[in-house]
């Protein structure tokens, strides 16, 4: 079963506003409006953080609420379609102080939430409560010109959240790597820092996948990030097939995504058995990729590409309809795909391992690739356990020095190996 | 004990040194003499000796300076076409100098060729018979087309029975001047189950460790040697861990270089040994086939090995609850 972790942007979450990477002055602005409400309730009963995601609107909030010692409650804006909820929500909006005497904030997150006209009454609901909201409201959205809000806006103190620039971003993910003990060379954290384009979240989690676990990470074990899709992550497609409830839904993650189908073919074949911890439904999955192979070993033999609509089906919807009785709890990082990386890694060995299997096929009749499954095990046995025989075995091979050293795994046996040669 | 590689250095010079495939033997002598080859198939596992045979025939054919005459092809090496529009077409229609006036064209492995390929090689064999004949060698006849099937004569070739086995490996012990002790030979032929090249590599990694060879010492020979440890995976799946077996799978592919065809025969192999109940052991065979199948067509390996890995994992799992 897959190892569990818990997310470092929550593990590493700041918990205080001098943690917080970049956006001072909307920080400040937001603390300044927070303690106007000492004398009173200001003109604007409420503030709208509004920016990118990932840049820490919501943990600014979390955090000024910890060090004001105010009460938060906080609500995810698409709960408010109900009459109830949005009466629970006046309700809470029309006292300052809680029962126990302290101050509150009511936070409504997630405003984007609120879609098309079944959410209209919603921000109408939400609009009326903050004219007349007796606590600081907290409204919090990617998007503040949203024409749905414009309404709503003339009763905010509008707050812009901008991404930090790299530098900054940087800072964080130094403050996490050497928590988390990690050796790190200094062009990793930077490389992270830069492709992230402000998104903190996203660095961090990036981060996480990469490093989880390790002791030590190098340039190598990133660079690959770099063909990553910075609009849509992969990390986001592959959640959508791995976790799709509806087959659509599956299937549309494929255009999201900005890799070509076998790439993304590895991406979800390496991470979906880390996802589904009931055997049946990891078979259903593992049959389906085996299904989407089968496919696309048709597309080549035919050369007949409209079967690759197979390929997706069984890919995407085959594997998100595998999900039954599986329950995944915490949190199982994405990876990328681990056979790629040992292909580009192992490329220098298999070029070696192909260099002597042509010298053992030039004496022993036997394919190139045969020899290095059938008989280099058995020369390395003899390069291990006795020089003079495997000096004679490299010297009627005509092996090289340097094919010495890769047989004998060991420096001073191959050195030894070769002052036999002669 | 000699330093060269014992296999090659024992490998039969002529047909009448051969010691197995007794009625094999006979009729290619009968080829040799009559100084007449037609187009052949050699089938059969391997270390069973299909390629010292062919080598063999050329040599009693055409003396010491059989090389002139023969070519030898490595299919799994070079499995496509163009080796067939090109290098064979090329050799096979030059005319042979000297007595006989065909060569001999030894294609390894022929079994790895692509069918676009044995279709291309099929006109070749027709249209240049009289200046070259063929034999192709191969693990499975069946993933040779038909129409080449049908030019040439078959051949099947057998594992070594025990005792000749037993015979030729203790000789070999003693020429080398190796001590071999009885359950040592056992351990062999239980370990490499005929196929000679194994068994004599093995027992050459074993005799370069310079101790008495017991059943032991060639137990620890072989784990070592063999990058194909497919009871682990298999034992690794069933106690519910996919991830781990998965990469031990990978492992055999990417790092070794194991074939996956190979894989699957261990698996069926063991999947009768294995710790799970008796129907799903019928059941897994079922899907075992399929996959060696798929495998056939030419799907990925890993892939498709790995629906069988989870199904492990699954059959793993009704043992634990009791089902």
């Amino acid at each position: 079963m897959p190892f569990l972790y818990t997310a470092w942007t929550i593990k590493h979450k700041p918990k205080s506003t001098n943690e917080i990477v970049g956006n001072k002055s909307a920080i400040k602005t937001l603390r300044d409006w927070l303690n106007s409400w000492e004398r009173g309730a200001p003109k604007k009963r409420a503030a709208f953080l509004y920016g990118p995601p990932g840049i820490g609107k919501t943990v600014t909030v979390e955090a000024l609420a910890h060090e004001l010692q105010m009460e938060l409650v906080e609500k995810n804006a698409s709960d408010y379609r109900t009459e109830d909820a949005i009466n629970r929500f006046a309700g809470l909006a029309s006292q300052y102080g809680s029962l126990f005497g302290g101050k509150r904030i009511v936070l409504l997150d997630e405003l984007d939430g609120l879609m098309g006209n079944a959410d209209k009454g919603g921000v109408k609901a939400i609009t009326n409560v903050v004219k007349t909201a007796r606590c600081p409201i907290v409204l919090i959205a990617n998007n503040a010109y949203n024409p749905r809000f414009r309404t709503l806006r003339g009763y905010c103190l509008l707050i812009e959240f901008k991404k930090p620039p790299a530098k900054t971003v940087l800072k964080h993910l130094q403050r996490i790597n050497e928590r988390e003990g990690i050796q790190s060379d200094e062009n990793v954290l930077k490389f992270l820092a830069q492709r992230a384009e402000g998104d903190v979240r996203s660095a961090v989690n990036d981060f996480q996948a990469l490093a989880q676990g390790k002791k030590q990470l190098k340039y190598d074990d990133v660079s690959w990030l770099a063909y990553r899709d910075r609009h849509e992550s992969i990390f986001n497609v592959i959640k959508l097939i791995i976790y799709g409830r509806t087959s659509s839904g599956a299937k549309k993650a494929v255009n999201m995504a900005d890799v070509d189908i076998d790439m993304l073919f590895e991406w979800i074949y390496e991470n979906a058995p880390a996802h589904l911890n009931d055997p049946e439904d990891l078979v259903q999955a593992m049959d389906a990729l085996a299904m989407a192979d089968i496919y696309r070993g048709r597309i080549r033999a035919s050369q007949d590409w409209s079967f690759m609509r197979y390929v997706i089906d069984y890919m995407t919807a085959g594997v998100a309809m595998a999900r039954q009785n599986s329950k995944v709890s915490g949190w199982v990082p994405f990876k990328f795909p681990s056979r790629i990386m040992m292909l580009s890694r192992s490329k220098a060995k298999r070029a070696m391992l192909k260099k002597i299997g042509l010298k053992i096929k030039r004496k022993c009749h036997i394919s190139a690739n045969r020899a290095s499954s059938e008989v280099l095990p058995y020369l390395r046995i003899i390069f291990k356990n006795n020089v003079l025989m495997a000096a004679g075995i490299a010297r009627w091979l005509d092996l090289d020095e340097e094919m010495v050293d890769y047989i004998a795994e060991s420096k001073s046996k191959a050195q030894k190996i070769i002052e036999n040669l002669s | 004990m000699s330093f060269e590689v014992w296999a090659e250095k024992y490998r039969p010079k002529r047909l009448s040194d051969m010691i197995n495939q007794k009625t094999i033997v006979e009729r290619l002598k009968s080829f040799a003499i009559s100084r007449n080859v037609p187009h052949c198939i050699f089938a059969g596992p391997p270390g069973t000796g299909k390629t010292t045979a062919a080598l063999c025939l050329a040599r009693d054919l055409y003396g010491e300076s059989y090389r002139e005459h023969l070519m030898e092809l490595n299919a799994s090496d070079e499995r496509g076409i163009n080796v067939v529009r090109e290098t064979v077409k090329t050799f096979a229609r030059s005319r042979s100098i000297g007595e006989i006036p065909f060569k001999i064209l030894i294609l390894d492995e022929a079994d790895n060729m692509t069918s676009d390929a044995q279709q291309a090689l099929r006109r070749t064999m027709e249209r240049y018979t009289e200046t070259c004949r063929f034999i192709m060698c191969a693990n499975y006849s069946g993933k040779i087309i038909e129409p080449i099937q049908s030019r040439c004569a078959p051949f099947r070739f057998g594992f070594l029975p025990r005792e000749e086995h037993d015979a030729y490996i203790k000789q070999l012990a003693e020429r080398e001047n190796v001590p071999l002790l009885p359950d040592g030979v056992e351990a062999i032929f239980e370990v490499c189950s005929g196929d000679l090249r194994r068994a004599i590599n093995t027992l050459q990694a074993a005799a370069s460790m310079n101790m008495p060879i017991d059943s032991l010492l060639i137990y620890s020979v072989t784990g070592k040697a063999s990058p194909v440890d497919v009871q682990k995976m298999l034992t690794t799946a069933i106690s519910g861990d996919f991830l781990g077996a998965r990469k031990q799978l990978r492992d055999m592919i990417q790092k070794y270089g194991v074939a996956g065809t190979d894989i699957i025969r261990q698996i069926h192999k063991e999947i009768f040994k294995a710790a799970i109940s008796e129907p799903w052991k019928i059941k897994l065979a079922g899907i075992i086939g399929e996959i060696d199948f798929r495998l056939v067509e030419g799907s990925d390996e890993e892939v498709q090995l790995s629906a069988l890995l989870a199904r492990l994992v699954e059959a793993g799992n009704k043992i634990e609850k009791g089902k």
